[in-house]
């Protein structure tokens, strides 16, 4: 028995290192890795469910074609073939065009390996092309924290055990960063309160001391009025507020635009006394912890939301000489030199540069390109067709599209309109190197199994595919096609990175994840207060009507056995009792009442983007205008779901949660 | 017998994240349907996690004509293979669905509380991965907390078995709900 140490993958707050148990080649456990400071040992459900994952029978083992494209009719073919056809879609479509443009990629966060850049690398390295940007997940939160801090600095995840007040606004570390439950808990047990904002009852909320059921999109106020609370209360040193910044006065200014407690209780939904019970906690707390959630900022006015709260968070940390701590997502990964992500694009006569286009309205954007139209598409790290928005202009786009190539490791929805699918490795069948967005551990991830029947991972598929283009048409690509997946590593481990790190090089990962060094708190600096517009917010949530023609809001979270539409084939997770094959609508007991719905009854969600079918399920908990949707699933909800851009910010992340929808019983045909 | 381990479960700390239950397929891999620990969502919302419950009167003991079953001198139930011929008079003895059908070998198996780690001192394989130490095994013969109960909401009778689990119950929260 071989024992290797590899790390999850998956876009996940934990990031965990793990150990694979290899016995004549066979996978036969993981198990967490006791190194790993943040997990110390543990992995989650899905984390366990991965002996499970790498030799699944629905697993791709090569690569294969259909013609007509969603036919179904899919023929094995060889890598060679593969590659040919491909390269030499992109060499007709160079000479046709006179340039790369015609050729595009759609890829995000399915496996947030370093090396899983590679894809990125490939098209750089034949000149300008079309590329999606910008992040779809994170964006409108980081550029509002940005906005009110400059640079925000994410303290370990694993001091929230000393904490003696916990705050999570929107987020669910039950069902999305089990890990974090473990710090939670002990700072628990040592005498904190942990209190919960949220819209939906969820299972972080059933286990906080305090949970508070707001109007979705109003958490700022409530943020702005606690803070408003320290503020006036006596424990607030104001000398000292105005020692750290230029215009604390200013601030307080604003903060007198706050609305009283009634005022907001009208607003948020949230009973006075439980607005109180929040502020009153804050001022009391000596270390508090406030943690913003992804799923606040999915939204047009998140951005705002998340200005609020960081206010709060700045009146209960650095405002004072509390040792309140903010927590989000961190930019650590920014610090590597990413040399497959930043591979220099190879230079072109005409072409200028590349064409990006905003991955939030990827497909809509992808349709308005001429001259020339986007032909090509190279799919990786991504299932669009369940996961994306605005899936009818993805309908129209592979009209469109010539070709289009998916790798993934299973027929998701996106490989089923493909026209070849490429069978992609599992994190033990290639080397790699992660990094977190919450936690500051850094893992290698050892090549542990050989690859699965003829999966290949995509830094090998670059490598092969360049090799054939340049074999097609001489100097076509630009990549260095010799360097191995170690080199790439030891390329990222830059002399900056090791002293970051406290590594020599490479090997030292091999025997366990190291954490990167304390940044260097920079002697008191007075920063400025970007200040809020309070007035503009509150108008921005008053003018939130409701729908008349659709009155519910339509909220789609992560379900606690999948990420996104991944791990959806395997029986351990999926087996278990809360899955169905059927969407499942989640609605209160009012709505049900309001529409003589029955639980199980068949559904239709709907809206002016078209609807999915669901059975009912009554959740006691549930505002009477939410609709509730896991994400995923046979006929994912995405369908209807349009991100709308704000008009506020340039940069967002999808606003995946602002639809608005109906629901209507299904007519149950005569026929059966 | 010199202890009774068993299992302590505080369902005031289950999140439901099922760690322990796929922990388990992992570190046994189980085959299909089988699921030795099994965790539920109760009506009220709480979470059990259960499996089994190595009982002090194992009625799958009595009810085996080939005498597959032993309990050991800590307590654990264990179901010895190469004896069970699958007749499944366990499976329908037990209140807990404890015992379950191997469809590939015949044969039936069920939780052993990770006998081989227990005996190497380590923890069993549900235990250790519970992020939140909501699930426990303890001697219950020394345990003691005042709130333990013997059974709770979702539990099968115990009056025929005597089950070794002990559940402590879930805490008074605060709870603010949409007014509207
Ligand atoms: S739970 Fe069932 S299988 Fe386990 S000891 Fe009790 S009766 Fe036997
Ligand atoms: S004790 Fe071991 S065999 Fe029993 S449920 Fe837990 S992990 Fe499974
Ligand atoms: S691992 Fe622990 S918290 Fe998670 S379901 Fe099992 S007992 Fe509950």
């Amino acid at each position: 028995m071989k024992i290797f140490r590899n790390a999850c993958p998956r876009n996940c707050y934990a990031s965990c290192s793990m150990l694979s148990y290899v016995n004549n080649g066979k996978l036969v456990k993981v198990a967490g890795d006791d190194q790993h400071g943040y997990t110390k040992g543990n992995l989650c459900a899905k984390g366990y469910a991965f002996t499970q994952y790498v030799t699944h029978p629905n697993r791709l083992k090569y690569p294969i074609m259909q013609s007509p494209r969603s036919s179904g009719n899919w023929k094995r073919i060889s890598w060679e073939q593969a590659y040919t056809i491909i390269a030499d879609k992109i060499i007709e479509l160079n000479e046709r065009y006179g340039s790369n443009l015609a050729s595009g990629y759609n890829k995000f966060s399915g496996n947030i390996g370093l090396l899983h850049y590679a894809a990125e690398a490939m098209f750089n390295s034949i000149g300008p092309h079309t590329k999606p940007k910008g992040n779809l997940c994170l964006t409108t939160g980081d550029e509002a924290l940005k906005e009110r801090f400059k640079q925000f600095e994410q303290s370990s995840p694993e001091d929230m055990a000393a904490a003696d007040l916990i705050v999570i606004w929107g987020a669910n570390p039950a069902v999305t960063n089990v890990p974090q439950m473990k710090y939670i808990f002990q700072a628990r047990r040592a005498g904190a309160k942990v209190a919960v904002i949220d819209p939906v009852f969820t299972e972080t909320a059933a286990k906080a001391d305090l949970y508070i059921q707001i109007k979705p999109g109003t958490d700022g106020l409530l943020a702005l009025y606690a803070a408003k609370r320290i503020a006036d209360s006596s424990f607030f040193d104001e000398n000292y507020a105005q020692d750290c910044t230029n215009n604390f006065i200013q601030f307080k200014r604003i903060m007198e635009k706050v609305p009283s407690a009634d005022k907001v209780s009208e607003l948020t939904n949230a009973p006075i006394s439980a607005i109180e019970e929040l502020a009153e906690l804050y001022i009391h707390a000596a270390s508090s912890v406030t943690w913003i959630g992804f799923g606040m900022q999915r939204t047009n006015i998140g951005g705002e939301n998340v200005q609020a709260i960081s206010a709060l968070a700045a009146m209960t940390g650095f405002l004072q000489k509390k040792k309140g701590k903010l927590f989000y997502a961190h930019d650590d990964l920014e610090q590597f030199p990413l040399h497959l992500l930043k591979f220099p694009e190879q230079k072109h006569s005409k072409a200028q540069a590349s064409r990006a286009i905003d991955i939030n309205s990827f497909a809509k954007n992808a349709l308005e390109l001429s001259d020339p139209p986007l032909k090509f598409l190279w799919i990786a790290s991504r299932n669009p067709f369940s996961q994306d928005n605005n899936l009818q202009s993805w309908m129209k786009l592979i009209q469109q599209l010539e070709l289009i190539v998916t790798v993934d490791l299973y027929m998701t929805k996106t490989a089923e309109i493909s026209d070849i699918v490429l069978p992609a490795a599992t994190h033990f069948e290639e080397m790699d190197l992660i990094v977190s967005y919450w936690h500051h551990w850094i893992s290698i991830n050892e090549q542990s199994l050989a690859g699965y029947f003829e999966s290949k991972s995509d830094l090998q598929i670059t490598r092969e595919l360049t090799n054939k283009l340049n074999e097609r048409s001489p100097g076509f690509s630009t990549f260095p096609s010799e360097l191995e997946a170690l080199d790439w590593i030891q390329k990222e481990l830059s002399p900056e990175i090791q002293e970051l790190y406290g590594i020599q090089d490479y090997t030292d990962l091999l025997s366990g994840p190291h954490l990167k060094k304390p940044e260097k708190i920079p002697a008191k600096e007075k920063f400025s207060f970007n200040i809020l517009d309070v007035s503009g917010y509150l108008e921005n949530i008053k003018v939130q009507k409701d729908s008349l023609l659709f009155p519910y809001q339509l909220i789609t979270p992560q379900s606690l056995l999948t990420i996104h539409s991944q791990y959806e084939h395997l029986s351990w997770l999926i087996g278990t009792d809360e899955n169905s094959e059927d969407t499942i609508a989640e609605i209160s007991a009012i709505a049900a009442e309001e529409n003589k719905l029955m639980p199980e009854d068949s559904i239709e969600i709907f809206n002016e983007n078209g609807w999915v079918d669901a059975k009912v399920k009554v959740n006691p908990y549930l505002a009477k205008n939410i609709v509730l949707v896991k994400q995923a699933g046979k006929k994912p909800i995405n369908w209807i779901i349009v991100h709308q851009e704000s008009d506020q910010c340039q940069e967002t992340s999808t606003h995946f949660y602002d639809s608005k929808v109906n629901i209507r019983k299904k007519k149950v045909s005569r026929n059966g | 017998m010199v202890k009774q381990l068993g299992f302590v479960f505080d369902i005031d700390l289950c999140i439901g994240c099922k760690t322990c239950e796929v922990a388990c397929r992992n570190e046994n891999q189980t085959v299909g349907t089988v699921r030795w620990r099994k965790v539920t969502r109760q009506v009220d919302g709480s979470f059990l996690s259960l499996s089994c419950n190595h009982c002090s009167s194992p009625e799958c003991f009595r009810v085996c004509p080939e005498n597959a079953f032993t309990k050991r001198m800590d307590g654990i139930v264990e179901i010895h293979a190469e004896r069970c011929s699958g007749c499944g008079l366990c499976m329908e003895a037990c209140p807990y669905q404890a015992p379950q059908f191997d469809p590939i070998t015949h044969k039936v198996t069920k939780c052993q509380m990770c006998n081989d780690r227990i005996d190497q001192g380590l923890q069993a394989a549900c235990v250790e991965a519970c992020p939140t130490e909501a699930l426990t095994v303890k001697d219950l013969y020394t345990f003691c907390q005042v709130n333990g109960m013997g059974t709770t909401l979702g539990f099968p009778d115990t009056r025929l078995t005597n089950p070794s689990i002990v559940f402590l119950p879930e805490k008074e929260r605060k709870r603010y709900f949409q007014m509207r």
